[in-house]
């Protein structure tokens, strides 16, 4: 009796994991595995699609679509740096000013969310139309020329994404900075440091993990991000999301689809791995305690 | 917003759903249609399998009369007019599950793939298909054929241009739903002039602001008219030239985006002049704004047609065909037309609209004449394989 009991207390939490492993095996490690299966065969849908160890497909899938690929990944950090410019400094100030706004702004910044994706993304297609006041002010102040258009263009479409993306940059700086012990910073000034030298010393250190999961949580969607470019921009700024759904629904070229998504994955594991390396995961895990 | 109030902004909204006829919300859902085409992959593991299989086994079928309890009908996005489908119910005691889940032929076949290759059911009793697909579904045997005893009105009304399609002769299997045209949509406000060729669409004046189809048999279809070469008679050379033409027009700047359904909104919103388009959208826009003009290019245009087909297994073809033939009912079919304004299949549907709405009932575009059908071709029929090498090279001009 004692003893099970303790048996059952050492298996508890394994078996308290287990919808989350399953979850996991069954929606993402199998599919995982069987697309990198079905990125190695070759066919039509008409003959079928038969496993043949083909890894030609994937030299093939970069040289056709490395354009698509460099512009996902520029588009995602251009957009990610973007929405980080402007999250901070809101962030900052929900954290540390708003006082009892803080609810109210933080509701308004999640208020978005509460509409669907493709109509907030459409409602930018009227902000932008030609004849609309954006493109009219933009024209006056000569920032494109006078027969030069917002929408359909690449301004467009990053602007679109970072945009939609803005919110998970926005509210995991906020938790951080929020979390922040405000004696720390007094403590830096009674210390003769200045305002800055105490921001860049303690506050932004102290938001680095914030920082890390914002920059995550914008960007990886952001590379595979095709509403976007779909309505926002023309076939010159097709991302490699549009490649991979039009791979998969129209041209029905499983392998290359498969192989495209799987590299995607790849590169973008890779990408926060070195990312994590640069930033210091001894510094975010300090940080975090 | 300048000049444009909050309320024609929503309204602007509606119609893009409204007018989601094709691609447009199709391409947008492919996402999540691609997890539930990856869900498909899966579940073939070791691979593939081809459809390329043998054709159809029967072509008749015999559906006993019984008691109607529901019919599952999959459509295009508002496709149907709201009180046809309660008045039937009403009529003949059973419940009609109509759900608008088809936004685009390829990604509605991904989709149900994989039951129609396994013989399974797809559960459902009618889904409606564009000629090209139909005829794909014909050849591989996924369709139940139709008892023609149970759809007398099918074989009545159906006007004789559509009654004997190469890819289903005889109607075995099909019952069209809408026909439709492919045309130039144009915005003359912005184009200044009445246009007649579809070549304007080409001219240096309207650059960036012209938008094509994303399907190719649309884009490409058009454009070969454009070229003096009858869809009908295009080789693979013929249409890779066309192919060719769109991707240079492309690369110079001259097309803003390809489009689904979304080139309404750019449309009349003055963003385009010109749009590669429907029949059907233009008319339903110019009810709004009276600048808007649908165009048969004098060099031609293009029909299509959407079919009501019955999937293999389906639980309720009887049912099917009860509703198929309520359709064909000339009273029931302008009460449709009325409402998505495409070329009705439904002969005698032309009187019956004279008495409620005269001027629809005049429309070319609705009812076309012996005239305007001569004006019209078929979408560019090519062999499976030449069809898929178009598929292809479009791909890439497209962008994708």
């Amino acid at each position: 009796m004692h003893l099970s009991l303790r048996r059952r207390r050492r298996l508890a939490p394994y078996l308290l994991l287990l919808p989350g492993i399953a979850w996991l095996v069954v929606f993402f490690a199998i599919p995982a595995l069987l697309q990198a299966q079905l990125s190695l065969t070759t066919g039509t849908l008409e003959t079928g699609f038969v496993f043949d160890w083909n890894f030609g497909v994937y030299a093939e899938a970069v040289s056709d679509n490395s354009e698509q690929l460099l512009r996902s990944f520029e588009y995602a950090a251009i957009a990610t740096i973007a929405a980080f410019v402007i999250s901070f400094p809101l962030a900052y100030f929900i954290a540390f000013r708003a006082g009892r706004w803080k609810n109210l702004l933080l509701l308004l910044i999640v208020l978005p969310f509460f509409t669907s994706y493709l109509v907030r993304t459409i409602a930018w297609k009227t902000i932008l139309v030609d004849n609309g006041f954006v493109a009219d002010l933009f024209r006056s102040l000569g920032l494109i020329a006078q027969d030069g258009r917002l929408d359909a263009t690449t301004f467009a479409v990053i602007a679109g994404i970072t945009y939609n993306f803005l919110p998970f940059m926005a509210l995991p700086l906020y938790v951080s900075l929020e979390k922040i012990d405000r004696r720390l910073i007094e403590a830096a000034t009674d210390l003769y440091a200045s305002r800055f030298a105490a921001f860049r010393k303690i506050t932004l250190p102290l938001a680095l993990p914030g920082i890390f999961a914002g920059t995550l949580l914008t960007f990886i969607p952001a590379v595979g991000d095709f509403v976007n470019a779909q309505l926002l921009g023309t076939s010159n700024q097709y991302m490699i999301g549009n490649v991979i759904q039009s791979k998969f629904l129209v041209l029905r070229d499983y392998p290359e689809a498969a192989a495209l998504s799987f590299l995607l994955m790849t590169v973008i594991l890779l990408a926060v791995f070195l990312y994590a390396r640069v930033l210091g995961t001894r510094t975010l895990t300090e940080a975090a305690v | 917003m300048s000049d444009r109030s909050i309320e024609s902004v929503i309204d602007e909204l509606l119609r893009e759903g409204r007018l989601s006829r094709r691609g447009f919300v199709g391409r947008l859902g492919a996402g999540a249609f691609a997890v539930s085409g990856a869900a498909g992959l899966l579940s073939a593991c070791g691979g593939v399998q081809g459809t390329g299989q043998a054709g159809p086994t029967a072509t008749t079928a015999s559906h006993p009369a019984q008691k109607l309890t529901e019919i599952d009908f999959s459509n295009w996005p508002l496709y149907i007019d709201k009180d046809s489908l309660p008045e039937f119910e009403r009529e003949f005691d059973v419940t009609v599950n109509y759900v608008d889940d088809i936004n685009d032929n390829n990604e509605f076949f991904g989709k149900v793939r994989e039951q129609l290759q396994r013989d399974q059911s797809i559960d459902r009793d009618i889904v409606v298909l564009t000629d090209f697909m139909a005829a794909r579904w014909v050849t591989s045997g996924y369709l139940e054929p139709i008892d023609k005893a149970n759809v007398p009105n099918v074989e009545a009304n159906l006007i004789a241009t559509l009654r004997d399609p190469a890819w289903d002769p005889g109607r075995n299997f099909s019952a069209p739903w809408q026909a439709g045209m492919d045309g130039l949509g144009y915005n003359k406000a912005e184009t200044g002039r009445e246009l007649t060729s579809f070549n304007d669409i080409f001219l240096p004046e309207f650059k960036g602001r012209v938008s094509f189809l994303g399907e190719w048999r649309d884009s490409v279809g058009l454009t070969l008219q454009g070229m003096g070469v009858n869809t009908e008679d295009a080789t693979l050379d013929d249409t890779m030239a066309a192919v060719e033409k769109i991707d240079e027009a492309n690369a110079s700047g001259q097309i803003r985006r390809f489009t689904g359904n979304d080139y309404t909104g750019d449309l009349t919103n003055g963003n385009l002049a010109i749009a590669v388009a429907y029949s059907g959208d233009v008319i339903q826009l110019k009810a709004d704004n009276p600048d808007l003009e649908f165009l048969i290019p004098e060099e031609g245009g293009l029909i299509w047609a959407d079919n009501m087909l019955i999937p293999e297994k389906a639980e309720h073809p009887y049912g099917a065909e009860v509703l198929m033939n309520y359709v064909y009912e000339p009273e029931i079919a302008a009460q449709i037309a009325a409402y998505v304004n495409y070329v009705t299949p439904v002969e005698g549907a032309q009187a019956e609209l004279e008495k409620t709405d005269p001027d629809l009932a005049s429309n070319q575009l609705i009812f076309p004449d012996e005239e305007t059908l001569a004006k019209l071709h078929p979408f560019p029929s090519l062999s499976a394989e030449e069809e898929r090498q178009v598929e292809e090279a479009w791909q890439q001009v497209v962008g994708a």
